[in-house]
């Protein structure tokens, strides 16, 4: 276990070209000791090559790695005492489940009856305790995945352990019970997890911490409620959160206020040293709903579209040009065309240049 | 349609099986066979059609002197001279094949590609291109006519077909196996020989099977790098040919000589078709 400080770190595959494509733009970073963290964003946007650089499968072209404060950038993989799942399980297939799940114990030199309970445990956390002597190519997919998972959980003084989208190929209801899992041994053994996805819900449900990406660039760290609440880019608000957030193309009218479709929206943000006229309003659609009392920031929509989700009522409307989306309870009666909207203040969350003021 | 369908299944099964069974059969009878009975026409079933004898078998152990050809010690020096050849072979191919699939070289405009097709082009050569610096470079070494210097020729020659399969088979073999071994705390060397080996025995196998039998039948630098001291089996076996073809013995011989590769398809097959191959991965 350990403090992981990325610092300054870049990436290009091709350093050596005049012109070299960044993977990842420099950044700098702390991973605090038993922290769970996800790294969230869409494909290609460099959330693998930021996890091989932390096991070293990757040396960075510029940038320093320190694991309690210990350089580790020039430390060889095996060196680092790193846990490392990738998206596809990788078993080792000519031995048992028990086998590879000892590997990493037997590499360093384990004692047996260390090993020996190490693997129990390991094997009792992830339901393999029966499959312990069958040769692990005989098993499903995501049993192969969960003996992955279990070599990188063997080892209690591991680092971190990063995972690459661990759980892409098992089924649903085991996702979520082995999610559970990880937060327990998380919880229970303070090792720092990582967790890359490009599934929202995972990383919402997963991490205290979470890192989006885009790419090649951290565009935002925090907990869950601040990305949702307050995205610092419209990329971070539309990509977090279902339906993505709304966003209105709009222009200051006041101190406070931002004029939509000629309708005056109150904020809580200070608007006074506007440098371009690129303004966009973005609100949640979870902040919508429809009026009752209020008598500021309200709008006049023309109901397109509700969607019965089951848990909610998604509704979706039209005002001018602009669509906007609304999440209600089951419950609320929702008249059949014109419908005032309330957007509260407190919520919403002003762009310049698509990024949060 | 689904009868039809059977029906065809077996019937090309049983064409096939024929046509593959056939020449072993007819070796097998005419092995048998004296000169009377092989020109006495088609005779296949012993003791109705022809009476068997074993003359064509004991020219093969009986010695020169004799009238035979003994081909006991060729068959050991072609036996020794294969494996030692193929295992070296094998060792140094699956070693390079592991470098190319896995390290980028690069020299000029030469690539890891360039590298692999420049082993695969020993093989685009006709053998008798490579016949005469063989032979001077053997003699420079005072290695001709002697085990020694056919090992070194056949390694030279099975090498490629190794370095050409294990490529192929090491680029199957995912990469994040390696990555995982070193994650787990085995240097590069240890990932190579406790994972990614074990994974690759299909493909080693593959390539000693293809090594031991380009091995076993070359008879062209056999013939020509070799003289008085040593001689390998298919040497000795084209000497039993003479003005009268003595059928009976040169199919004892062909029975003898294919044994072993007969015996490896068996070991081979088995081994293969139990899918070790599969699931590494996904």
């Amino acid at each position: 276990m350990a403090k992981i400080d990325l610092s300054n770190i870049s990436h290009s595959y091709n350093p050596n070209d005049p012109n070299p494509v960044y993977a990842l733009n420099p950044f700098s970073m702390t991973w605090e000791n038993g922290n769970r963290y996800a790294i969230l964003g869409p494909s290609g946007c460099g959330k693998t090559t930021m996890l091989n650089i932390v096991s070293g499968l990757v040396r960075p072209s510029a940038g320093r790695i320190l694991f309690d404060d210990k350089d580790v950038t020039d430390l060889k993989t095996e060196d680092r005492n790193i846990a490392q799942v990738f998206q596809f399980p990788v078993i080792y297939n000519t031995m048992t489940v028990y086998e590879n799940l000892a590997f990493p114990l037997k590499c360093r030199d384990f004692s047996k009856s260390k090993t020996d309970e190490r693997v129990n445990s390991v094997a009792e956390t992830l339901n393999l305790k029966s499959f312990l002597n069958s040769p692990a190519r005989k098993l499903t997919a995501d049993q192969k995945q969960l003996i992955s998972l279990g070599r990188g959980l063997v080892r209690e003084d591991v680092a971190a352990v990063l995972m690459d989208e661990p759980l892409t190929v098992i089924d649903p209801d085991l996702k979520f019970r082995l999610r559970r899992n990880l937060k327990e041994i998380n919880e229970q053994y303070k090792t720092t997890l990582v967790y890359v996805t490009h599934d929202q819900n995972e990383a919402m449900t997963f991490a205290d911490n979470i890192i989006v990406m885009s790419e090649g660039e951290v565009v935002q760290t925090g907990s869950p409620k601040e990305l949702f609440e307050r995205p610092n880019t419209t990329f971070v608000g539309y990509f977090i959160g279902s339906p993505a957030m709304n966003l209105f193309e709009s222009e200051a009218s006041s101190n406070d206020s931002v004029k939509v479709n000629n309708t005056l929206i109150k904020t809580h943000t200070n608007l006074s040293n506007l440098k371009t006229k690129n303004i966009k309003l973005g609100i949640r659609s979870e902040f919508i709903k429809i009026a009752q009392n209020q008598n500021e920031n309200l709008i006049d929509v023309n109901v397109e579209k509700v969607e019965d989700l089951g848990n909610y009522k998604l509704i979706t409307a039209k005002m001018g040009d602009f669509t906007i989306k609304s999440k209600v309870t089951r419950e609320t009666e929702i008249p059949n065309q014109n419908v005032k909207l309330h957007i509260p203040a407190e919520k919403c969350c002003v762009y310049e240049d698509n990024k949060l003021i | 349609m689904n009868k039809l369908y059977i029906f065809l299944k077996y019937f090309f099964i049983v064409v096939w099986t024929v046509f593959v069974v056939a020449p072993f059969l007819w070796a097998l009878t005419t092995s048998f066979k004296d000169f009377q009975s092989v020109n006495g026409g088609v005779t296949y079933i012993p003791w109705v059609d022809f009476e068997p004898n074993l003359e064509g078998w004991k020219v093969l152990i009986k010695s020169p002197a004799k009238g035979g050809v003994d081909i006991i010690e060729p068959y050991f020096n072609s036996l020794f001279v294969t494996c030692t050849a193929s295992l070296i072979s094998i060792i140094l191919g699956t070693l390079s094949a592991y470098a190319l699939s896995r390290y980028t070289f690069k020299a000029g405009f030469v690539k890891n590609n360039d590298i692999t097709f420049f082993f695969i082009s020993q093989r685009i050569m006709p053998p008798i291109v490579l016949s005469i610096p063989f032979f001077l470079f053997l003699s420079s070494i005072n290695l001709l006519d002697s085990l020694t210097g056919l090992i070194v020729v056949y390694i030279v020659l099975l090498m490629p077909i190794a370095v050409w399969i294990m490529v192929d088979f090491f680029n199957k073999v995912p990469r994040e196996i390696d990555e995982t071994a070193l994650i787990d705390g085995c240097n590069p060397y240890q990932a190579f020989l406790k994972v990614v080996l074990p994974n690759s025995i299909p493909g080693l196998i593959v390539a000693g099977m293809f090594c031991i039998i380009f091995g076993w039948i070359d008879f062209f630098f056999a013939f020509i790098l070799t003289f008085t001291e040593v001689q390998l089996l298919p040497v000795k076996i084209v000497a039993l040919n003479s003005s009268v073809t003595p059928w009976w013995s040169l199919s004892a011989s062909a029975l003898v000589s294919v044994a072993p590769l007969i015996i490896v398809a068996f070991i081979v097959e088995r081994y293969l078709s139990k899918g070790n191959l599969s699931g590494a991965i996904k």
